[in-house]
């Protein structure tokens, strides 16, 4: 490295560097984080506020980690997993991998059904249509073009900061929810509890953070402005779910109401958008599951063909690439199929999603945490004790949970 | 034995009968085609890691077991040698490029070969399906192998021989491989280039930064991509980067230059030689898709006066990587361009005759200004392989060769596809030919007009439950309110589909006349003559719709309640006044065409197509449901 070309920690710098982590930030608040943030919020109150600071740290960690390892070695997580596993272990993530994200990719087509049928428009009109169009522009990697606009769409969703304080929320009891652990033995608070942290640190993110790392091409200089980007994204996702649950659990919880559809989720909106409040919540919705929609299928097929060596990439062919287009096809054909079945809750599918993203979790995570403190690998960029300390923790946190949550349903509460 | 990963996890016994540790991995000696098994890594208790030599203690293996030939107690522990590779460490799951198939790869399992008691050599890597299954585990292999046996379609074996193997990996690329190898440096710098564009962007400038200066400067040259250029050339240092393009054709080193920022690219220049600095700046003088600027200074022009000897002893002087000689061009005294000699004819020619009575005189030249279109139609006119680039007083600056103008012809072709709305990737070499991609690029106005459907219908029809009940007349049930109002919302939704074929076609007409149109960059585009044009066939289009709604509402409505027939016509006027208007707005779209021509932007076609289409669908919406409310 010469001198001329090492970059300076400039204020320029910074902000540029900030800007992927900010954007996923926004669209991790898809259709399922919003579903189950509400639905946090209105069924429990201030009752699962405290996680939100604990979720900031872990999510910090886990992407922190990622972004170094896409630095320090410059491959895709799929690619470390199966050069450092081998075959059998890396078929395994591959298939946690891909069972979560098509269980997020059914929660964004319920998502797109659930906003556009508050404009009217049946899940049977609405998913097919979309379910072609996401599957072309993914095919023909073209929605870069108009990810800017869906993410602008979805940037609704930072009205729940006013609408949080319009809702005038009895500040001095928020903040004590927010500091003070407390939980509730009943099995829907604690799988809300696994469907939080599973839609907070989905495991797709682990794959595109290094994604974002490896196509810019960042090296061990850049891990600095890195962690900038990760820690600012991860504490503004955070701020923004935390201001949901404040909203609705200010409206909706006193009121009595669960969420059970997206117009329930909709009218905690009410204080700040007032009859506006259906149409905003709408197109956030529909925009913010459209942008994950997109981009999810693809991330699945890329990781998938990345770990076994297949030819992957939107500028290849059917011929070329047969797997890498093949696991798109059916990823969506299978969500849209999903969510048009007759008699199918769309919202308890986004929430469910969250928790299978949560229960599966902790294995990319057992990867991820081995990966980052294999010395061979990331050399002196290897894990620190602490950040090994705080991933083997939410591993065992979210195992727990999980194990509470199917205990408490099987011993029928 | 036949696999690798068969060995790996063996136990180790040694001659007592003693198991002393698992099998991890094996060394091999790099230096043959099938190169030998010589080391054996081991775990032994407590996960400490051994090696010592294959030959000199292995005596035997099995499916059970590696068995030593001596006790445990007289082996002698050994290093890796610099010549040898690790199985397990640097082959097995790593992307190694296919130099034969010339793909990126990953290693699925590895064969070997053993003869003998212990001599074991390695075939080659296996990358296909059926090392992948079996490294899930060896029963599912048999079991897939069998169903595609009986379906009759063999599951076979996909091995890449040591030889056609080269490897990626940082700690393995200062092993020197052995001479029989064909490492990626020995492809030709078009298939250098294919294969670096499928790796990682990390590998991708290690890879390039391992070619020697002269097979970068020729693989650069063939990216398809100008960011992937600039990205290689920023990843080299500045004085690599400049002897690299000074050993460039001048015309390729100057489109690549032309793609990096001000200052690298004074930089670079200031770095090269003088001669290969002053050739480039000269062609970068030129304006962008011209003659000038894809021509290259290296030809070979004499007084029409030299003999075929002179000739012959001036080309045998030229540099090595001197570009390909098609035509010996002759000058008068002047330097003024006189004729043109076929090597041809210059090899049969007497020795001692003069070029002048051997030329060709008619010589067809550019002027550098030419557009490189124009440049490339010319060459396949007089069927040229080169053209020479003359001043006004017939000095020749330059000639532009046939791989640059069949890049030329390539470009414009894959523009003009672009714009006729075939091709829909960006960068992409084949045209998409997948049938339902083929539908969804010509036939999408069917989406834009179930979408717009639901649109008039939610204006038009209000819902059940939000009905003000005050406005029914008396005795009138809501559905029986609902019912001619929705039967009337269909009507402008029948008849939308004429709205947006008929801009669609809009958009084809402007697209073709785009193509057609020459380009001359004196005269002012025709714009008016364009609008009006289009605004007449506009309105004869109009008109006929509207005469056929006037039919039907006169025809089929004739005994209907009257507004029926009036929300049926105000339809058809819609239609007409959107169709009116979209023809109009016609010249707008070419104006579009040609700016973004100018500017050397690429716009496809499908976008122009689909804001036509989606603009109509929104103006007929408004238009047409406003009769309904």
């Amino acid at each position: 490295m010469q001198d001329e070309t090492k970059k300076k920690l400039t204020v320029a710098a910074v902000l540029g560097a900030m800007g992927p982590g900010l954007l996923a930030a926004l669209s991790g608040n898809d259709a399922g984080g919003i579903a189950t943030y509400s639905s946090a919020g209105a069924s429990f109150g201030y009752a699962t506020l405290w996680m939100l600071p604990v979720m900031a740290l872990l999510l910090i960690v886990v992407q922190e980690t990622a972004a170094r390892c896409g630095c320090v070695t410059g491959k895709g997580f799929a690619s470390l997993i199966r050069e450092k596993f081998g075959v059998r272990k890396a078929a395994l993530a591959m298939v946690s991998l891909l069972i979560a994200n098509t269980a997020v990719t059914i929660s964004e087509f319920a998502g797109i059904a659930s906003g556009l049928a508050l404009f009217g428009i049946p899940k049977t009109v609405s998913v097919p249509l979309m379910g072609l169009l996401i599957w072309m522009l993914t095919m023909s990697g073209s929605f870069r073009r108009i990810e800017k606009v869906l993410l602008l769409v979805s940037c609704v969703f930072v009205t729940y900061v006013v609408a949080a304080f319009l809702a005038g929320p009895d500040w001095g009891e928020v903040a004590l929810s927010t500091v003070t652990p407390q939980f509730i033995a009943d099995p829907s608070y604690v799988s809300l509890l696994v469907a939080t942290i599973g839609t907070t640190i989905a495991p797709w993110m682990i794959f595109l953070a290094q994604n974002n790392v490896v196509d810019k091409n960042a090296d061990e200089d850049d891990i600095i402005l890195q962690r900038i980007d990760t820690t600012t994204g991860s504490v503004i996702a955070c701020a923004i779910a935390w201001f949901i649950i404040i909203t609705t659990g200010a409206v909706l919880h006193p009121a009595g109401i669960a969420v059970a559809d997206a117009a329930d989720a909709a009218s905690a909106l009410e204080p700040i958008a007032g009859e506006f409040a259906t149409i905003l919540f709408a197109a956030g919705l529909v925009a913010a599951s459209f942008l994950a929609a997109c981009v999810l299928p693809g991330v699945t097929s890329s990781a998938i063909c990345e770990a076994f060596g297949w030819e992957r990439g939107a500028d290849r062919t059917w011929s070329e690439a047969p797997v890498y287009r093949g696991i798109i096809t059916v990823v969506i054909v299978a969500s849209a199929l999903l969510v048009i079945m007759p008699g199918v809750d769309l919202f308890q599918i986004m929430m469910s999603a969250q928790v299978i993203n949560g229960v599966l979790l902790p294995i990319l995570l057992v990867f991820l945490v081995f990966i980052a403190g294999d010395k061979h690998i990331m050399g002196k960029f290897k894990n620190s004790r602490l950040w090994n300390v705080l991933t083997w923790a939410t591993i065992v946190l979210i195992t727990v949970l999980t194990v509470v949550m199917f205990a408490l349903q099987a011993m029928g509460y | 034995m036949n696999y690798f990963s068969e060995m790996l996890r063996l136990p180790v016994v040694d001659s007592d009968g003693e198991k002393i540790g698992i099998v991890n991995d094996l060394g091999i000696a790099t230096g043959e085609v099938f190169p030998r098994v010589t080391a054996l890594a081991f775990q032994g208790p407590g996960k400490t890691p051994f090696m010592i030599s294959w030959r000199k203690y292995v005596g035997h293996f099995d499916d059970e077991g590696v068995y030593l030939k001596c006790p445990a107690t007289d082996i002698r522990f050994s290093y890796l040698q610099p010549d040898e590779v690790l199985l397990a460490r640097d082959i097995m799951n790593k992307q190694i490029v296919d130099t034969q198939g010339m793909k990126v790869v990953r290693v699925n399992d590895i064969k070997l070969s053993v003869s003998g008691d212990n001599q074991v050599r390695l075939l080659g890597a296996e990358v296909g399906a059926r090392g992948l299954l079996r490294a899930m585990h060896p029963w599912l292999e048999h079991a897939v192998a069998k169903i595609c046996k009986m379906v009759g379609k063999p599951l076979s074996e996909d091995i890449i021989a040591w030889s056609y193997m080269d490897l990626l990996e940082r700690s393995t690329k200062q092993i020197k491989l052995s001479v029989s190898h064909k490492t990626l440096s020995e492809l030709h710098p078009a298939d250098i280039a294919d294969i670096i564009e499928q790796l990682d962007p990390r590998l991708r400038s290690q890879v390039f930064a391992q070619l020697d200066t002269e097979q970068a400067a020729e693989a650069i040259a063939e990216f398809d991509d100008d960011e992937l250029m600039t990205e290689m050339l920023e990843g080299l240092s500045d004085r690599d980067a400049s002897s690299m393009l000074a050993k460039m054709d001048p015309d390729d080193a100057a489109a690549l230059i032309e793609e990096l920022d001000y200052e690298k690219a004074e930089k670079l220049l200031r770095l090269m030689g003088v001669k290969e600095e002053k050739a480039i700046r000269n062609l970068l003088g030129y304006e962008e898709d011209t003659a000038g600027r894809i021509m290259t200074n290296q030809f070979v022009a004499l007084p029409a006066t030299a003999t075929v000897n002179d000739t012959i002893d001036a080309l045998r002087k030229l540099d090595d990587d001197f570009e390909s000689i098609y035509y010996v061009y002759t000058t008068d005294a002047e330097g003024a361009l006189t004729g043109v000699l076929s090597m041809r004819t210059l090899v049969v020619a007497d020795h001692e005759a003069r070029l002048s009575d051997l030329a060709y005189r008619d010589v067809v030249w550019v002027a550098p200004d030419l557009d490189q279109e124009e440049v490339a139609d010319e060459m396949t006119k007089y069927d040229l392989v080169a053209i020479p680039v003359c001043d006004e007083n017939r000095h020749i600056l330059g000639i532009v060769t046939v791989d640059d103008a069949l890049d030329v012809i390539a470009e414009e072709h894959a523009e003009d596809l672009q714009i006729a709305g075939v091709s829909a990737g960006e960068n992409n070499t084949g045209e998409s030919t997948h049938a339902l991609a083929w539908f969804a690029q010509r036939q999408f106005w069917i989406v834009v007009w179930a979408v717009a459907a639901c649109a008039i219908a939610a204006i038009a029809v209000p819902s059940v439950e939000t009905f003000d009940a005050n406005a029914l007349t008396s005795g009138e049930s809501v559905s029986a309110y609902l019912t001619p109002l929705a039967l009337s919302a269909l009507m402008p939704i029948s008849i939308m589909p004429l709205v947006l074929l008929a801009s669609m076609h809009m958009t084809s007409f402007v697209k073709s006349s785009f193509l057609e149109y020459d380009d001359h960059d004196d005269e002012a585009k025709p714009y008016l003559g364009f609008f009006l044009k289009m605004t007449l066939v506009g309105a004869l289009l109009a008109l006929v719709v509207y005469l056929c709604g006037e039919l039907i509402v006169t025809t089929l409505f004739a005994g209907a309640q009257t507004w029926v027939g009036t929300t049926f016509l105000a339809c058809f006027k819609a239609a007409a006044v959107v169709i009116i208007a979209t023809y109009a707005s016609a010249v707008i779209y070419l104006a579009i065409l040609f700016r973004s021509d100018d500017r050397d932007q690429n716009i496809s076609g499908t976008s122009l197509t689909f804001t036509a289409v989606l603009l109509s669908a929104l103006a007929y919406t408004v238009l047409g449901s406003m009769p309904l409310l």
